[in-house]
This record gives structure tokens, sequence and C-alpha cells, in this order.
């Protein structure tokens, strides 16, 4: 096989492998439908500037979210509830958004849930696996990535959310 | 007199060079198929049905009994169905 052929097949190999978001990095913003009627018509990651934010993306069909759901609406209810300029934004990515409704009527949560049964948030995020979420700072830059969820997780996440308040 | 020709010519060079093709062609066709199923695409996968056994706890149980009687274990399941949460 030549030179040129052999390379071709290389690049076409290596084509789909897309370097992934990094810590340090500003996050994509994306303006989205909002899940449930609470949610408004239009979620806009930009709005949240100035607050930390933890934008988590869920389905009703991953495992960990369940564990998750719960942990991370009463960690954003006693930040809120003290005053912090906190917020959760999760991007639900099932396909039927029906799905994501039907899961958070099980498991009501206080904060905000958006629509995005094409992927195209994820795929700006470059998620790998599901859940994943990025813990913003004020300015909108990712301070943490966070894949899987276990139950003892959320004293990470709180932990470093309130450092990033402390900012 | 003989004279000499450029490479195609000869039979065997010409045939390489149609597989070469063909085997191209192919790659090409086929790599399309290689796109990663992206992780917020995994819903299907993640379904019940889409276990590899439909009730764990069964097949955990039916192993067990096989290993005891058969003295072997390992390399006859595998977990989950795919969906890359756990």
């Amino acid at each position: 096989m030549s030179l040129r052929t052999t390379l071709g097949v290389l690049a076409l190999l290596f084509s789909v492998n897309t370097q992934a978001l990094e810590v340090g990095e500003m996050a994509p913003v994306f303006a989205l439908p909002g899940l449930r009627e609470q949610d408004g018509a239009t979620v806009d990651l930009t709005k949240y500037r100035g607050k930390v934010v933890y934008v988590d993306f869920w389905a009703s069909w991953c495992a960990p979210c369940v564990v998750s759901t719960p942990l991370l609406n009463e960690l954003r209810q006693e930040l809120v509830k003290a005053g912090q300029p906190f917020e959760v934004v999760a991007v639900n990515v099932d396909k039927d958004k029906e799905d994501g409704i039907d899961f958070l009527l099980d498991e009501p949560v206080a904060y905000i849930a958006a629509s995005d049964p094409d992927g195209k948030a994820p795929a700006a995020y470059q998620v790998k696996s599901m859940p994943t979420a990025f813990l913003l700072d004020k300015t909108g830059k990712i301070r943490l990535i966070h894949t899987g969820f276990k139950p003892a997780d959320i004293d990470t996440i709180a932990e470093e959310v309130k450092k990033l308040l402390a900012e | 007199m003989q004279t000499t020709t450029p490479c195609p010519t000869r039979p065997f060079l010409l045939v390489r060079r149609v597989a070469l093709t063909a085997l191209g062609l192919t790659a090409l066709l086929t790599l399309n198929a290689c796109t990663p199923v992206a992780a917020w695409e995994r819903g299907n996968l993640a379904k019940t049905e889409m276990l590899l056994t439909p009730a764990p706890l069964d097949s955990a149980l039916a192993d067990h009994i096989h290993f005891s009687k058969e003295a072997s274990s390992g390399g006859n399941s595998a977990s989950g169905g795919g969906c890359g949460c756990n």
C-alpha cells in the first residue's frame, strides 16, 4: 500500500477524535428550551454569569443520575437558602423530553432543567460519558469536570462549589 | 527490437492496482460505520432488553451453580448493557 493511501486511511481512522474540553477553558454557552413549564421557554447559560453554575448533563436512562439528582437538589437548596449565588443547570439529553419530565415528576428538583434532544450542548462540551458535569466559576470558566456519580461525590463537589463561591 | 513499456501494462501490476483501489474503496465505505455512539445517544443501549442477560440475579445464581458443579469460573459473562454509565 502506498504511503499516500496509508496516510489517507489513518486520517480517516482518527478523524472522529476531538480534543476534549479542559479545566480553565471558557464553557461553551447555550440557549435551550426549558424541560418543564417552570423552567421557562429558554434556558440561557449566559443569564447565570456572576453565579457559580453546575452544568449537569443527564438522562432518564442514566442509572447514576438517579443518585445525583436528589443530592444536587439538596446542595443547591442549602446554598440558595444561605443566599449564595449558586445554580444547577441540568441539561436533559433524552430523545423524548417526556422521559425527562417523568423522571423529574418522580424526583422533583427546584433547579433549572433544559431539554436538548439533539445533543447540541453535550457535543459542544464533548461529553464522553453520562452523567458528566461542568462546574463553572462566576466568570463562566470551567473549574471542575465531574464524570459519573457516586453518593460520596457530592462532598467533593460541595467543597469545590464553596471554594468558588468564596472567590 | 524490444521496447520497455511503463508500469501498469504488466498484468500483475494492473491487478495489484485494481486490488488496492478496491481495498481503499472498501475502507472508505466501511469506515463510515466507525463513528462511535455518543454518550448522550445511548438511551436505547441502556434499555433493559439490551442487557446481555435479561435477569442478572438469575444468571449470577446459574453461574454459581455451574462453577460449583464444573469447578470452573469466569469467562462466561460481561456486565452492563453498553450505556457506559456505570
